[in-house]
């Protein structure tokens, strides 16, 4: 019994083996259109900036090696400094408003209260919206003499502000925009992390006499700490990126003062028509955000 | 052909169109040589910008189809948009595009040095391609001459535009003040219209950097200075471009709105059209719009911004025109619908919609007449389109290769000095310095 078991073991095993043989040879020929797809639209591209990124390349004349003359220039560049003070300020303020804000509505999401739906539809809107809407709709009651905005500050007695005109202010009005945009989504990922969450450390807590805080704060808070990171990593892709509302609102202006690095790429690739230069611009955006998401991956793992 | 024939020409020639909806018949009937349905089935591709001149002949485009049997295949962009996709096209060399309006004064060195137009003038004088009555003489010569490049004609003038004095002169009644007729007058009057009426915007023009180079342009001409000197030199630390710096970041800075830094036409059209400004200095595009809002047709005036010391009037003047790509697979078609689009006819019918003619002889149809007489400051703004025509320069920002990049160089400047952050000695050193290196990056390449 035992030999015969070996014996059909052994030519199973060898059957087993052959056809694994087989289908990895399957499986690497099924791999090939996604590879193909994958170096069609990620490798190629990314690669084929880098190229022009080492290239003095100016629309309208013919491509010119530079041995990486752009990114010696990128070091001496005022603006490119100035836009990555402004690309990670913006970032910074913009994700811990909306980690905090959506936690925030996440929480108040979850609890079972009348007229639940219609709340949560209503406050999911803003992120159904195309940026181009909100960023038109923003533009018109910031306008320091037409909006709605500096209407309410003289209702409640308070002087008017230049909002989007002012180079002081301008970058955390963006933020408050698109935390206005975004909060709600961050919102969704935290009520489907608090709906997974397990019961009883929490009945513990509270047979252990924890205060609603003290249970917030030492044992939701702790067990949402994935969920927030998921949110934080997607967040941080956009923010670090962020384009589509600052370019409607503001073109970069007033002067340079909420240029980000993607405006500033955009600006010298399809304004001033200087595509070598844009995209070493835009290639030092890319190696700043591989580095962000790759330590927010590395911290998200660690816990 | 003479002044006399043109005008019957094209009187009859409108007259065709509106009635008959079609152009050709009156050139064909004396005798040209032209078939227009030569190149019957064909397709090609027009890349539009979502400007006034585009809408209005578009929704004529059945007329196009019906004569030539050529199918136009439309894409239509805003205007930055375009630009963007444009120049993806021709920097490929692609036939995808084979023809699209452009800026000549903002993007005409670049893409005629690329060698990216064609060069229409030797289908406009083929006789078998082009209607006798087509006249390329009768368009306003500083138009025509914004279309050549090196001896290359490469585009037709579409439209006219340039910046005018929107006033309002009920306020300027109520305030017993007189019209602006000095430049170095106006300061004075905004601080007379603030203080009479300080709910009231004395002045409003463009604030915005990539925008204001086109209002700034007028100041500076008007204060007999020029972008650069003889020597090639960035000419903004001159005494009229600093004069001009000074005069615009005041005028803006104390008696513009607030926000005024991120004001292009868009705003000054609601902020004007709204009755909020006393003043606007803006395109005369902008006049059929604004004359939408309630009230404005009666109780504005519309003039050239006021001549400088000894008189010095030289408005801004420029217009989009509509080019034919080098690489275009169907020149004669396309040049047929160049033609058509850009026939007397056609634009007679077109300047009824507002759209300001590029063509001398339209002034004086019947049709057009007539509806500028019924409003006064109708016939004020085309006495303006009309000076601008004669004595106007399209010089909007340094006239180099790289300009795009030189008026955000100005505009970045003249934001400071408008925010307070710098005075024009500082703003015009930075700018001269930085638009030199731009010329000398510029004839590296």
């Amino acid at each position: 019994m035992g030999t015969m078991a070996f014996g059909r073991s052994g030519a199973s095993t060898a059957g087993w083996t052959r056809r694994r043989a087989r289908f990895a040879g399957t499986a690497h020929w099924l791999l090939v259109p996604a590879l193909a797809f994958t170096l069609a639209l990620v490798v190629f591209p990314f690669g084929y900036t880098f190229w022009l990124s080492l290239n003095d390349y100016q629309f309208g004349h013919a491509a010119r090696f530079n041995f990486g003359e752009n990114y010696a220039a990128l070091l001496h560049d005022a603006v490119f400094w100035q836009g990555l003070g402004t690309t990670f300020f913006l970032y910074f303020l913009s994700l811990a408003l909306q980690l905090v804000l959506g936690t925030y509505v996440g929480l108040l999401l979850n609890r079972r209260l009348h007229g639940q739906t219609v709340a949560r539809t209503i406050l999911m809107s803003p992120f159904m919206m195309p940026s181009v809407v909100i960023g038109m709709m923003w533009l018109v009651i910031l306008d320091p003499s037409l909006g709605a905005a500096n209407y309410i500050l003289s209702l409640l007695g308070l002087p008017p502000s230049q909002w989007l005109a002012s180079p002081g202010l301008v970058v955390p009005v963006i933020a408050l925009i698109d935390t206005w945009q975004w909060t709600p989504f961050v919102a969704l990922i935290v009520v489907g992390g608090l709906q997974a969450l397990p019961i009883e450390p929490f009945e513990a807590a509270f047979i252990d006499g924890a205060t609603r805080w003290q249970a917030f704060r030492y044992v939701t808070l702790p067990m949402l700490r994935p969920t927030l990171l998921t949110a934080a990593i997607l967040r941080s892709v956009d923010l670090l990126r962020f384009f589509d509302i600052i370019y409607i609102t503001t073109q970069g202006g007033p002067g340079n003062a909420s240029t980000t690095l993607n405006i500033y790429a955009y600006r010298r690739g399809f304004e001033f028509f200087d595509i070598g230069y844009a995209s070493a611009i835009m290639i030092a955006l890319m190696a700043l955000v591989a580095i962000v998401v790759l330590a927010l991956m590395r911290l998200r793992r660690s816990l | 052909m003479t002044g006399t024939g043109r005008i019957g020409c094209a009187l009859l020639a409108a007259g065709v169109a509106l009635a008959v909806g079609s152009w050709c018949g009156a050139a064909r009937a004396a005798g040209d040589t032209v078939d227009w349905k030569r190149f019957n089935g064909q397709t090609i591709t027009f890349l539009s910008s979502n400007h006034p001149w585009a809408q209005a002949v578009l929704k004529r485009l059945d007329q196009f189809t019906e004569l030539t049997g050529i199918k136009l295949r439309v894409d239509t962009f805003q205007e930055a948009q375009m630009r963007d996709r444009l120049m993806t096209v021709l920097q490929s060399r692609s036939s995808d595009v084979d023809l699209f309006m452009s800026l000549k004064s903002r993007e005409g060195l670049l893409f005629a040095d690329a060698g990216w137009y064609a060069d229409l003038r030797p289908l406009v004088n083929d006789p078998k391609l082009t209607e006798s009555s087509y006249d390329l003489t009768d368009f306003s010569p500083a138009l025509l001459k914004a279309e050549e490049f090196k001896g290359k004609l490469a585009g037709i003038p579409l439209n006219i535009e340039g910046p005018v004095l929107y006033i309002r002169k009920d306020i300027f009644a109520r305030c017993k003040l007189a019209e602006p007729t000095a430049l170095e007058q106006l300061p004075d009057i905004a601080a007379k219209l603030k203080a009479c009426d300080p709910s009231i915007i004395p002045f409003v023009s463009r604030g915005a950097k990539g925008a204001l180079a086109y209002t700034f342009s007028n100041f500076l001409h008007n204060l007999g200075g020029d972008y650069f000197d003889a020597a090639g030199k960035s000419n903004l630390c001159s005494t009229p471009g600093k004069q001009a710096m000074q005069l615009y970041a005041d005028l803006l800075k104390n008696y513009g709105p607030p926000g005024v830094v991120n004001y292009s036409f868009l705003q000054i059209r609601e902020i004007y059209g709204q009755g909020r400004a006393a003043m606007a200095f803006e395109s005369s595009n902008e006049f059929g719009p604004i004359m939408q809002f309630p009230g404005r047709t009666k109780d504005s005036d519309v003039a050239l911004l006021p001549p400088g010391p000894g008189g010095v009037s030289r408005p801004t003047v420029i217009g989009w025109g509509i080019s034919m790509s080098a690489f275009s697979q169907h020149q004669d078609p396309t040049w047929y619908f160049i033609q058509w689009a850009t026939s007397p006819a056609m634009q007679t019918a077109l300047a009824l919609d507002g759209i300001a003619p590029p063509r001398v002889s339209i002034a004086n149809s019947a049709e057009y007449k007539a509806w500028l007489a019924a409003e006064p400051v109708r016939q004020e703004w085309s006495k303006s389109l009309d000076a601008m025509a004669r004595t106007g320069t399209s010089e909007v920002g340094p006239p180099m290769e790289q300009q795009p990049e030189a008026r955000d160089i100005l505009g970045d400047e003249l934001q400071q000095m408008i925010l307070g952050q710098v005075n024009a000695d500082q703003a015009c050193a930075a700018a001269d310095k930085q638009i030199d290196a731009l010329v000398a990056r510029e004839q590296h390449h």
